[in-house]
């Protein structure tokens, strides 16, 4: 059975993520919250290891999730499914490339789209500020890594590195 | 160009596609335009805006459309398998040694700093999308309240998106026949 609950939401995550790796969070809680396959904190340190290994970072995640969930076969199913919805929308895409653009429904649902996903990141950024779940510490870091890049984002493995540095000198003081 | 050929090659691109979105674009254009000389620049760069408005992984659906185009639907099938083959294994392998790594302090040191990290890099992708997005009085009608649904009656974000995607596509519809 869990395989099949496995299945369908990571599906939906192929389905209805929009804008990248971590737009999948938002559905990534979710699940942790109904179905309680992982925790949040382990949720948070499978989004660290996800960001650092190869491979895109939703991609990595749902490989993650779905092993703590179900298994190796659990992984492989939720990687699949994640993906599944692409298979089939890139197809049809393809094939209708000039009429997809200009319908009406596909241009406004489009448009509609942008700011749902933005608000969906926007919720997932606010649960992670709580304050019992972050310190003094990482508030400061994280301070200090958007002021880096306020200007310009960079490439986020440069974030990673130096968050991991930071991070490790402090267990050092210690 | 034989299906296992192409499986090598997005196999290789899987293993070097490190820190996502930045690199694909880079990356697919020396693997196919460079080096091989497959597809033209101005499709793959036009792949790469529409793998950005599909839902799901953008740099899947890359890699889908360039299977797709190379080989048909066995091509975006070989894609898909290629893509996520190194990342699938490290994944495995690393999560079968991880309960003795985060019992290291450099290694526990290294991932809270990392999952701060993680909270920067979200706030950044809301930051690009937001810029990216033609800001009207709909788009944060709609943001706002999304995000005031998703906050307080703890919708969920399938549910929000049904939800809000519906209401817009019926109101501008309404709007369109008024007008």
């Amino acid at each position: 059975m869990i395989y099949l609950y496995l299945f369908w939401e990571f599906f939906k995550i192929g389905m209805f993520s929009f804008g990248g790796g971590y737009a999948t969070l938002p559905f990534l809680y979710h699940i942790s919250e109904v179905y309680g396959w992982y925790t949040l904190d382990e949720l948070t340190q499978m989004t660290a290891i996800a960001s650092i290994t190869p491979g895109p970072v939703g991609i990595n995640v749902a490989t993650f999730a779905g092993l703590k969930s179900a298994g190796i076969f659990g992984s492989a199913l939720a990687t699949a499914a994640e993906m599944l919805p692409s298979l089939f929308l890139v197809i049809i895409v393809s094939k209708l490339l000039k009429k997809f653009s200009d319908n009406f429904y596909v241009k406004t649902a489009i448009e509609t789209l942008k700011p749902v996903s933005c608000a969906l990141l926007t919720s997932v950024a606010l649960g992670l500020l709580k304050p019992e779940i972050r310190d003094v510490k990482a508030m400061i870091l994280l301070a200090l890594l958007l002021l880096m890049s306020w200007k310009s984002k960079r490439d986020p493995l440069f974030y990673i590195l130096i968050a991991a540095v930071v991070g490790i000198v402090i267990s050092f003081v210690h | 160009m034989s299906l296992t050929s192409l499986f090598l090659i997005f196999v290789k691109i899987g293993a070097i596609l490190l820190g996502g979105g930045y690199v694909i674009l880079p990356i697919m254009t020396s693997e196919f335009v460079d080096k091989r000389n497959l597809i033209d620049n101005d499709e793959l760069i036009s792949y790469f805006a529409l793998a950005q408005s599909l839902p799901g992984i953008i740099a899947a659906n890359m890699s889908m459309f360039i299977g797709y185009k190379l080989k048909g639907k066995w091509g975006a099938v070989i894609a898909m398998l290629g893509i996520t083959f190194v990342p699938f294994w490290c994944i495995v392998l690393l999560a079968s040694v991880l309960g003795a790594l985060t019992d290291n302090g450099i290694v526990q040191g290294a991932l809270w700093g990392v999952g701060v990290a993680v909270i920067a890099l979200i706030i950044l992708t809301v930051r690009e999308m937001w810029q990216k997005s033609t800001r009207n009085a709909y788009f944060y009608t709609i943001f706002l309240l999304t995000l005031l649904s998703m906050v307080i009656f703890k919708l969920s974000p399938v549910q929000a998106i049904l939800l809000f995607t519906a209401g817009g596509v019926l109101y501008k519809r309404v709007r369109r026949c008024k007008e």
